[in-house]
């Protein structure tokens, strides 16, 4: 019994909170004075007037109930961001009620127990209007950005008292790493360091690949006009197999908590990766621990290994890491190129059996973390 | 208007409704009166923002530290006004106030400056509480409320709009940090919803004022003053004092009947003080020694009369709450024979004549309720009787001055052929009445014998040289009489169905005594008919005076004992209430219950049908309360919450997606939903499928999904709709 009071009582602390301000406690204190003039005097005027600054004590109560009550709340939120990149959250306010205006009501987002002032306000709602506030949002870490509610305030009618009402409205978004351009001279030393990314061959792609004599069974819409019409001999194009241009990046969630800097570099850089393979055409996949996902490319591909990125958290080296799911999955059989992202560890002895084409190790990534 | 401006508006028009009310109530020095009364004119001019006066007033603009030296040299004043000037705390402190005002007024700055403008006006506001009861103060004490709602209410509204601002001067840096539009402006719905909570707030404020327990510990009460000076009610009374105050319209006292039926409409006697003894010029009552009133129950006091020889008979009731002003008399007036008296008194005295009195004038107002019995001629009396007195009895009523033989021998001649005292007595008033004349203008010389003057040389004069003249004759001819003095009540109120008593309304007339009915009433003084003004201004005066009774009685006068009675006439009302709903239940529910009684004795008689049918429909009524219950089928006809706009904007934006392909010969199936209708547009016309999908979508958000639409999903649906209207019709068409 005296549990569920105390959660009744916590509640109704959660829902709605009264504080006096300054002008009020002013107000208070002018009103005792009243009080103890009347109680002294007997003088029945001076307990209307008593009587006057009590209602207006009262009506200030009642009023900022009236204007924090049926207010209705919708959360529109991009379904991803970028971590230390601006983004335009939106919230919808409504009043429900079917006479009374609101007036002067502040916002605030409210996440666990901490509440967020987005400088929101709403200088006056009509009855059954809505008032839509946009304000800009930056992630400073990638995860989940979580909201619970909303918490709504406001010292109207008189200022005397702050009152707040809490509005649960959940909403989350996903927020992906940092994305920084790639250098060049990245992907150059990791293609040094192992072999090239892929071998070009012929196929069905749209990128030249050679130019070569005509042979009979070639189709005839192959045939390249320019080059013939130079040599004299019938050319044809061939052009480069698309489906060699593809990457599978490799992340280690292994590290513990003295590498957390690096890791977030890892998890940063694999994402920066992946956009900018992306761009150039490559079939990007992403092994982030047990996580993988399929050879591909697109917007659609790359929010769902950003998804992935965003999400996926460090491991313990206590706690290991399954070695031959790497093993198994390293390999491109149509002979993509392999890149290892290790923020802690040795590559080798983590990713036994794994040839990658490029690795990128601790201290490259403790190199990229001071730089930034 | 700018709220800005608004605030500077109210909060000069507070101050002057607190000014007003000390205005009103104080006595403050003209001087005062004229300086603060210019000061809030030349803020009010100022604050419309009137270019010529702001001009004015930026040249005259002072420094702040020349404002400090005048409120310090202000201060100086305010303790040399109390130590020799005034000598009294609440004038001082009044006259420093309004000076704080003045100042205050000309310096109106900062937001700080605000806030101390409206500690001043509350204090003026409570001086003026302190300084006066009359009616006056209502219409000061709204006005103030009104504007102190607005006030309040712009003061929070301009901090609001100023957050994020540094804390800027009001005037200038504020007016210029804000934006001038339609957020800073008063709008319609501001205006009316401000003077809507000041309705609440009036409201409240009475409903809290009736409420809230009057605990006085009464260390600082003090009276509204000095008593109104009246005549006619100490214990020497010499004739023709009365005169004078006959032209008075002060207001004495205000008498509300519970009943009137019986009495003479146009004359109320209020009886104050009675006497026994004429010495040629003036009237002394030798029986002035008091005796206290037993009081029972709590505040109730039962009047014995001890003068009386008989036992009178029981006539009516007459019950009257009487609102005395404060007088500089002790006597408390009532209609002749009071019975009982009640009121918040300590104590009350009465003497051998009849008289009431409080052991000391009262500075204030009160308020009391009598009981007075009408007591008619008792037939015994109306025949010859010879009555036997007691020789002081005969000392104190039968008392004649010594020179007054032509007086015997008129009395003669009016009662010898009268038999009883009664009828002398009637001879005597028809006499009085009928050869003389009423007037008030008699000259102030000093007289001899007043009385022989009136009756036998000039033969006018007003009430008391009737009345005089007719003890004096009626004791000549042995009628035992005494003179007695009050008020003659003949404006009757018909707003506030009570008595306006006024000083011009004081009279003298006569009691005489009869064996069988004790003292009887007799008015010699004819009727005189008052000059009626312009009745339209007599009824408004009226008007007004209910007014003013009704704030004495509910707002100044009320107090504990009234909380008490209102509770126990809620208390009995709400007994009342309920008996009579019960019965009235009772009443309509009986054939009900008998015919249940009856059905019951039925089915206990073994009527089996009867009972499995009395049962059914038991059970069937019970089920079908159940499924009201539930189902609530009357919610269908009621709105089930307010309609938000963007969902009337997206259902006509659809009912035009409707309209258009319908033009095409694809009209919506009556039940098939918009899904579903989506579907039929995509097999007959795919050229339109994809905007019809994203307003369908839409429309299926805002209509069932309670979803608020963004202004960019609503310009999305518009912009659908319009390429909707631009498509080439369907192949098949």
């Amino acid at each position: 019994m005296l549990t569920r009071a105390r959660r009744l009582f916590r509640h109704f602390l959660r829902h709605r909170s009264t504080r006096v301000t300054t002008e009020g406690t002013r107000f208070l204190f002018f009103t005792l004075a009243v009080a103890v003039a009347a109680i002294n005097t007997g003088n029945n005027l001076f307990y209307l007037l008593l009587a006057m600054m009590l209602s207006i004590i009262l009506m200030s109560g009642i009023m900022a109930e009236y204007c924090l009550r049926r207010l209705e709340f919708h959360r529109h939120l991009p379904p991803l961001v970028y971590a230390g990149e601006p983004m335009t959250a939106t919230v919808v306010v409504a009043n429900r009620k079917s006479r009374l205006p609101s007036f002067s009501l502040r916002l605030w987002d409210v996440t666990g127990e901490q509440e967020i002032d987005r400088g929101l306000t709403v200088w006056q709602l009509m009855p059954g209007a809505s008032h839509i506030l946009s304000y800009p949002l930056i992630a400073t870490r990638r995860g989940r950005l979580c909201f619970d509610g909303v918490r709504v305030g406001t010292s109207f009618p008189f200022g005397l008292f702050y009152k707040k009402a809490y509005y649960p409205l959940d909403g989350s978004v996903v927020v992906a790493p940092v994305v920084r351009p790639v250098e060049k001279t990245l992907l150059q030393r990791l293609s040094l360091l192992g072999q090239d990314f892929s071998l070009p061959r012929k196929g069905h792609g749209s990128d030249l690949y050679n130019l070569r004599q005509y042979h009979a069974g070639d189709d005839s819409r192959t045939i390249h006009w320019l080059s013939t019409a130079r040599t004299s001999k019938l050319m044809v194009r061939e052009m480069e197999a698309e489906d060699q241009r593809r990457v599978t990046l490799i992340l280690s969630l292994l590290a513990p908590l003295s590498y957390d800097p690096q890791f977030e570099e890892a998890v940063s850089l694999t994402a920066s990766m992946a956009r900018d393979l992306g761009a150039r055409g490559y079939q990007v996949r992403l092994i982030a621990g047990e996580t993988r996902s399929h050879f591909g490319q697109g917007e659609a591909h790359l929010l769902r290994l950003m998804e992935t990125l965003a999400l996926c958290e460090r491991s313990t080296p206590g706690r290991r890491e399954s070695v031959s799911s790497f093993e198994s999955a390293s390999y491109d059989s149509e002979g993509g190129a392999t890149i290892l992202l290790v923020p802690w560890g040795e590559p080798r002895t983590l990713f036994r059996g794994v040839r990658p084409d490029g690795i990128v190790s601790e201290s490259m990534l403790q190199g990229r973390h001071d730089a930034v | 208007m700018p709220f800005n401006q608004a605030l500077r508006l109210s909060s000069v028009l507070l101050a002057a409704a607190a000014f007003i009310g000390l205005g009103l109530g104080a006595n403050l020095p003209e001087w005062l009166l004229l300086l603060t009364g210019i000061s809030l004119i030349l803020t009010l001019l100022r604050t419309l923002d009137i270019d010529r006066f702001q001009r004015v007033f930026d040249r005259m603009r002072l420094s702040a530290m020349v404002w400090n030296i005048l409120t310090v040299i202000a201060f100086a004043g305010f303790w040399a006004d109390l130590l020799w000037i005034s000598a009294e705390l609440l004038p001082a402190g009044v006259h420093f106030l309004l000076i704080l005002m003045v100042i205050k007024l000309f310096n109106l700055d900062q937001r700080r400056d605000y806030l101390h403008l409206y500690a001043i006006s509350l204090m003026a506001i409570l001086g003026s509480a302190a300084s006066t009861t009359d009616l006056w103060y209502l219409p000061v004490f709204l006005a103030y409320l009104l504007m102190g709602v607005w006030t309040l209410l712009l003061y929070q509204l301009t901090k609001e709009s100023g957050t994020g601002h540094s804390p800027a001067s009001m005037t200038e840096n504020a007016a210029v940090a804000l934006q001038p539009g339609r957020r800073e402006q008063i709008t319609p719905e501001l205006f009316w919803l401000a003077n809507g909570l000041a309705v609440g707030a009036l409201c409240l404020t009475v409903l809290i004022f009736f409420t809230i327990p009057r605990v006085s510990a009464g260390f600082g009460q003090k009276g509204s003053g000095e008593g109104l000076r009246t005549s006619g009610f100490s214990e020497t009374v010499d004739l023709g004092m009365i005169g004078p105050i006959k032209r008075d319209p002060g207001i004495v006292m205000r008498v509300e009947l519970s009943d009137r039926t019986g009495l003479q409409l146009d004359r109320f006697y209020l009886r104050g003080m009675a006497y026994d003894r004429y010495d040629g010029k003036s009237w002394t009552t030798r029986l002035a020694h008091r005796r206290a009133l037993v009081e029972s129950p709590a505040g109730t006091f039962s009047v014995r009369h001890i003068s009386s020889r008989s036992p009178r008979p029981v006539g009516q009731l007459i019950r009257q709450t009487i609102l005395l002003e404060a007088l500089d008399t002790a006597v408390l007036f009532a209609a002749p024979h009071p019975e009982s008296i009640s009121g918040q008194f300590l104590a009350i005295q009465s003497d051998p004549t009849g008289a009431i009195y409080l052991p000391f004038p009262t500075s204030s107002r009160i308020e009391y309720t009598v009981h007075s019995s009408v007591t008619p001629v008792a037939p015994a009396d109306l025949q010859s009787q010879p009555a036997v007195y007691t020789e002081v009895f005969k000392q104190h009523f039968l008392q004649i001055p010594e020179s007054s033989e032509r007086l015997g021998v008129l009395a003669r001649e009016i009662t010898q052929s009268k038999s009883s005292a009664y009828e002398k007595a009637q001879a005597v008033e028809a006499y009085l009445t009928k050869n003389y004349r009423y007037s008030l203008d008699i000259p102030s010389s000093v007289q001899t014998n007043p009385l022989e003057e009136f009756l036998f040389e000039r033969k006018t004069g007003y009430c008391e040289h009737y009345a005089t003249a007719m003890v004096m004759l009626l004791r000549a001819a042995g009628v035992p009489a005494r003179l007695v003095t009050g008020f003659l009540a003949t404006e009757w109120n018909e707003y506030g169905n009570y008595y306006l008593v006024r000083q011009r309304d004081a009279h003298a007339w006569v009691e005489i005594h009869l064996p069988n009915s004790g003292w009887v009433t007799m008015d010699p003084t004819p009727a005189v008919s008052e000059p009626s003004g312009d009745s339209q201004w007599f009824a408004l005066s009226r008007v007004m005076d209910t007014l003013r009774l009704r704030w004495n009685r509910f707002f100044v006068q009320y107090n504990a004992a009234d909380q008490l009675a209102v509770v126990r006439g809620l208390k009995e009302g709400t007994a009342v209430v309920r008996d009579r709903a019960w019965n009235s239940l009772s009443l309509l529910l009986a054939p009900a219950g008998d015919f249940a009684g009856k059905t019951l004795s039925y089915i206990v008689g073994g009527n089996v049908r009867l009972a499995a049918g009395f049962l059914s429909f038991v059970v069937l009524g019970v089920g079908l309360v159940i499924w009201l219950m539930q189902r609530k089928p009357w919610s269908r006809w009621r709105r089930s919450g307010p309609v938000i706009r963007e969902h009337i904007v997206i259902g006509q934006i659809y009912r035009g997606v409707l309209k258009q392909i319908e033009r095409h010969g694809i009209a919506k199936p009556r039940n098939a939903t918009p899904q579903e209708f989506l579907l039929l547009v995509q097999q007959q016309w795919a050229a339109a499928a994809e905007f019809v999908a994203t307003i369908t979508e839409l429309y299926c958000r805002g209509r069932f999904g309670k979803m608020i639409l963004t202004q960019q999903e609503i310009d999305l649906a518009y912009h659908s709709l319009k390429q909707l209207t631009q498509l080439d019709p369907p192949a098949h068409t």
